[in-house]
C-alpha cells in the first residue's frame, strides 16, 4: 500500500464515522447480502457435510450387492409385497462369504411383520433379518445388552433399533423382555444407540426396525423375506475394487450365468445426492447474491449524494493540485471502506445465525474460512465497481466549476 | 523569458443570447520576479483571469504560456501536476477542507505529490511556522479566526515551493490587522524571488506590489510600475478621489470606482457590451 492510498484509508474512515447513521444504512444492504449469502452456503455444505458423514458412517470400504431388479421399490409396503422379486438368497451370503479377501458379510432381509407384546398386537414393524457382521459393517454402536453372534444361530434373540424399543415396551430398558412374532417368543438381547442416519433406503428407518437372526427370518417368513440387499467388506480397503470384482464373478456364477443382480461400490447414490445439493445451493446464494448487487447499487446513490455534498471540497482538491486518478481513488476508496465494514459486519450477523439456527434447528451451518474471505473480498469489489462510477464523475469536474458550488 | 505570457485571451461564459464577455483579449506579460497587484471593479474580470492564470480554468480564446510553455493543450491531468508543483493559489474564501485539521491541508499537496506521512507532517508543520500559527496545527478550520485561516491557506500554497503565487483577493474578508499579517506573508515571498499576482480593492495595499494593473470590463486599461512602500499613483488618485466623492458615491462604492478609474477608450466599448447584458436580464 503506497502512501497515498494509505492517507486515504484514513480519510475514508473519518467520512465513515462522521457520518455514521448514513453510512450504517448504506452498509445495510452489504451486511443482509453477506449474511445471507454465507448462510445459505453455510447451510447447503452442512448438509452435505452431514450426508458425507453418513457415507462415512456406513463405510466408504463397504461392498453392497443387490438384486439385479427391485420391482415397486417405493415405499414400505412395496418392499413387503409379492411384486418384489428377490434375486439373493441366503445361498448368496455364503457365496459371498467365501470369496477370497472378504473379512465380513452380513445380509439385510426386509419385512413388515405383526408382532405382539403380552398379547397386544403392534403392526407394521419392520423386521430386518441380518447376522453378527451388520453392526461391525455399519460402524453401528449398541447401546445395551449384545448384538447377536455367528454362535446363536437359530436363537430367537432379537436386538431393537432406538425408536422400537421405547415404543413397543413401556420402559426404557427392555433387555430380557419378550415378544410374539408369527407364534414364536423372542427376547430382547440388545437395543442399538440411535443411528443419525438411515443407511441403506430412504424408506426403513432402522432405528425403528428389529433385528433377528436372517436364518430365523426366512424361516418364518417361509423364504418371502426378500434379501434386500448383501454388505461386505474386504480385508484390505485398497482391495475394495479388486475384491468387489471377485464377488461379481463368483455370484455370477452361482446365478448360473445369469446378471440378475449388481454390486455396487463406493456409495455412489450419495454422490449423486451431494450434487443435486450443490445446485440446490448454488441455486439459492445466487439469489441471495442479489440482494449483495442491491447493496452495490445503496452504495453507488450514497457515494453519488456524497460527491454531488463535497463537491466544493473536490474542487479545492483538484485546486491544489490532486490528478483525476487521486480523486478517483478518494471515493473509491472510501466506498470500498463502507463496503469492507459491511462485509465484515454481515459475517458477524452469519455468525449469530449460524449459533441460532444450531441451536433452534436441526440444520449444522458449516462456515469456511475460505467462504468468509471471499464473501468479503466480493463486497470489497463491489465497493470498488459501484464506488468508481461516482467517482469518476466527481473527477470530471473542472476544478474551477467545483469550487463554485 | 517571461513567466507569464498571456495573449489576446478572452473568456465567455453562457452560450447563445445569455453569453457575457468576462475578459476581452487580454494582453499581459508578467515576469520572473515580479509583485503585480490587480485592482479594479468587481465584475471586471479579476477572478476569472486569476483562475486563468493559476490553471483553474481555461481561456475561450486566445493563448496562455507559462514558463514558455503553452497550456492550452495541457490534459487535466497535465495541468493538475503543475498546479501542484509550480502555482500556489490563495483564495478569498480560504478554502481549506473543512473535515481535515490545519495541518493536514497544508500537507494535502505533498500528499498528492507522494511524499510519506512523516515527512510532510514535518515539512507542513515547518510551513505553518513561518506563517506564525504553529501552535495552531491541530485545530479544524472552524476554530480558527480568518486571518489565522488566510495563514493556513497561504502555507499550502506554498508548502509546494511554487514559482507563483496567484492570490485571489487574499484580504478580501480580513480586518487590517490580518490584511497587514497577509501582505506582509508575501511581501515575505516575493522577497525570496518568487513571482506574486494578488487582487484586491485596497489602494493602499499597492504598496507592497511593483506593478499595478487596472481593469474595467475584461480589459486591462492601466498599467504602471510602482516602486515598493509606495501607494501607486493611480490607485492614489482613486482613494483620494473616493475620499472626497459626495454622499451618493460614498453608498454606492462601487460607482464611485468606475467614474474615478482611468479611461482609455472604454467609454463607447462599455455601453455597447451592457446592452445584452440588459437584455438578459430582462428574458
Amino acid at each position: 500500500m503506497n502512501e497515498y492510498t494509505r492517507g486515504n484509508f484514513k480519510a475514508g474512515f473519518k467520512t465513515l464515522l462522521s457520518t455514521k447513521l448514513r453510512s450504517f444504512w448504506t452498509m445495510l444492504g452489504i451486511i443482509i447480502g453477506v449474511a445471507s449469502v454465507i448462510t445459505v452456503i453455510g447451510i447447503g455444505s452442512g448438509i452435505k457435510q452431514q450426508v458425507s458423514h453418513q457415507i462415512q458412517h456406513l463405510g466408504r470400504d463397504v461392498i453392497v450387492i443387490r438384486p439385479g431388479e427391485l420391482h415397486g421399490s417405493t415405499g414400505l409396503d412395496a418392499l413387503s409385497g409379492l411384486n418384489v422379486s428377490g434375486a439373493l438368497s441366503s445361498k448368496d451370503v455364503n457365496v459371498v462369504k467365501n470369496v477370497d479377501g472378504v473379512s465380513s458379510v452380513a445380509p439385510i432381509s426386509i419385512s413388515v411383520a405383526k408382532i405382539t407384546r403380552d398379547k397386544i398386537p403392534y403392526n407394521n414393524n419392520l423386521l430386518i433379518g441380518t447376522n453378527g457382521d451388520l453392526p461391525g459393517l455399519l460402524n453401528q454402536s449398541i447401546a445395551y445388552g449384545s448384538f447377536f453372534t455367528y454362535e446363536d444361530e437359530g436363537s430367537k434373540a432379537a436386538v431393537l433399533g432406538d425408536k422400537v424399543a421405547k415404543r413397543i415396551f413401556d420402559e426404557e430398558l427392555p433387555l430380557g423382555r419378550t415378544f410374539y412374532y408369527n407364534g414364536q417368543e423372542f427376547i430382547v438381547r440388545g437395543i442399538l444407540n440411535e443411528m443419525n442416519t438411515t443407511p441403506l433406503t430412504e424408506q426403513a428407518d432402522f432405528n425403528d426396525a428389529i433385528f433377528i437372526q436372517d436364518q430365523v427370518a426366512q424361516e418364518l417368513s417361509k423364504n418371502t423375506a426378500p434379501i434386500y440387499q448383501i454388505l461386505a467388506r474386504p480385508e484390505d480397503p485398497k482391495q475394495y475394487k479388486a475384491v468387489a470384482e471377485k464377488i461379481q464373478n463368483s455370484l455370477y456364477k452361482s446365478h448360473g450365468y445369469q446378471n440378475n443382480f449388481k454390486v455396487i461400490t463406493g456409495g455412489k447414490d450419495y454422490d449423486s445426492n451431494g450434487t443435486v445439493l450443490s445446485l440446490l445451493t448454488q441455486m439459492i446464494a445466487g439469489v441471495a447474491s442479489i440482494s449483495l448487487l442491491v447493496g452495490g447499487v445503496g452504495i453507488m446513490n450514497v457515494m453519488y449524494v456524497s460527491v454531488a455534498e463535497r463537491l466544493h471540497e473536490i474542487g479545492i482538491r483538484r485546486a491544489i493540485g490532486a490528478t483525476n486518478k487521486q480523486i478517483v481513488s478518494q471515493f473509491v476508496t472510501e466506498a470500498s471502506i463502507i463496503s469492507l465494514v459491511g462485509g465484515v459486519l454481515g459475517v458477524i450477523l452469519a455468525f449469530f445465525i449460524n449459533i441460532l439456527l444450531r441451536i433452534f434447528s436441526d440444520l449444522k451451518p458449516v462456515m469456511s474460512i475460505e467462504l468468509i474471505v471471499l464473501a468479503i473480498f466480493i463486497s470489497i469489489i463491489i465497493g470498488i465497481i459501484f464506488g468508481s462510477f461516482p467517482a469518476i464523475k466527481a473527477a470530471r469536474k473542472n476544478p474551477i466549476d467545483a469550487l463554485r458550488s | 523569458m517571461a513567466l507569464i505570457e498571456l495573449q489576446d485571451v478572452s473568456k465567455l461564459y453562457g452560450f447563445g443570447d445569455a453569453t457575457t464577455l468576462a475578459l476581452d483579449e487580454v494582453n499581459l506579460t508578467i515576469e520572473k520576479g515580479e509583485f503585480v497587484a490587480v485592482m479594479g471593479p468587481s465584475g471586471c474580470g479579476k477572478s476569472t483571469l486569476m483562475n486563468i492564470i493559476g490553471l483553474l480554468d481555461r481561456p475561450s480564446h486566445g493563448k496562455y504560456r507559462l514558463q514558455a510553455k503553452s497550456v492550452e493543450t495541457l490534459r487535466p491531468n497535465q495541468s493538475a501536476k503543475l498546479r501542484r508543483d509550480t502555482i500556489g493559489f490563495i483564495f478569498q474564501s480560504y478554502n481549506l477542507v473543512p473535515r481535515l485539521n490545519v495541518l493536514d491541508n497544508v500537507a494535502l499537496p505533498l500528499m498528492y505529490k507522494g511524499v510519506n506521512v512523516t515527512n510532510r507532517i514535518k515539512q507542513a508543520s515547518a510551513m505553518l511556522e513561518r506563517v506564525g500559527i504553529q501552535e495552531r496545527e491541530y485545530f479544524m478550520p472552524n476554530q480558527l479566526s480568518g486571518g489565522q485561516l488566510q495563514c493556513a491557506a497561504i502555507a499550502r500554497a506554498l508548502i509546494n515551493n511554487p514559482k507563483l503565487i496567484v492570490a485571489d483577493e487574499p484580504t478580501g474578508n480580513l480586518d487590517s490587522e490580518s490584511s497587514r499579517l497577509v501582505m506582509e506573508l508575501l511581501a515575505d515571498i516575493h522577497k525570496n524571488g518568487n513571482t506574486v499576482i494578488f487582487v484586491t480593492h485596497n489602494p493602499e495595499l499597492t504598496r507592497y506590489a511593483t506593478r499595478v494593473v487596472y481593469m474595467h470590463d475584461g480589459s486591462i486599461i492601466h498599467d504602471e510600475k510602482t516602486v515598493i512602500g509606495r501607494v501607486a499613483s493611480t490607485a492614489k488618485k482613486v482613494a483620494e478621489k473616493s475620499l472626497t466623492s459626495d454622499e451618493e458615491h460614498l453608498l454606492a462604492g462601487v460607482s464611485t470606482m468606475m467614474k474615478t478609474f482611468p479611461t482609455k477608450d472604454s467609454e463607447s466599448k462599455t455601453k455597447s457590451r451592457k446592452k445584452p447584458l440588459k437584455g438578459k436580464k430582462k428574458s
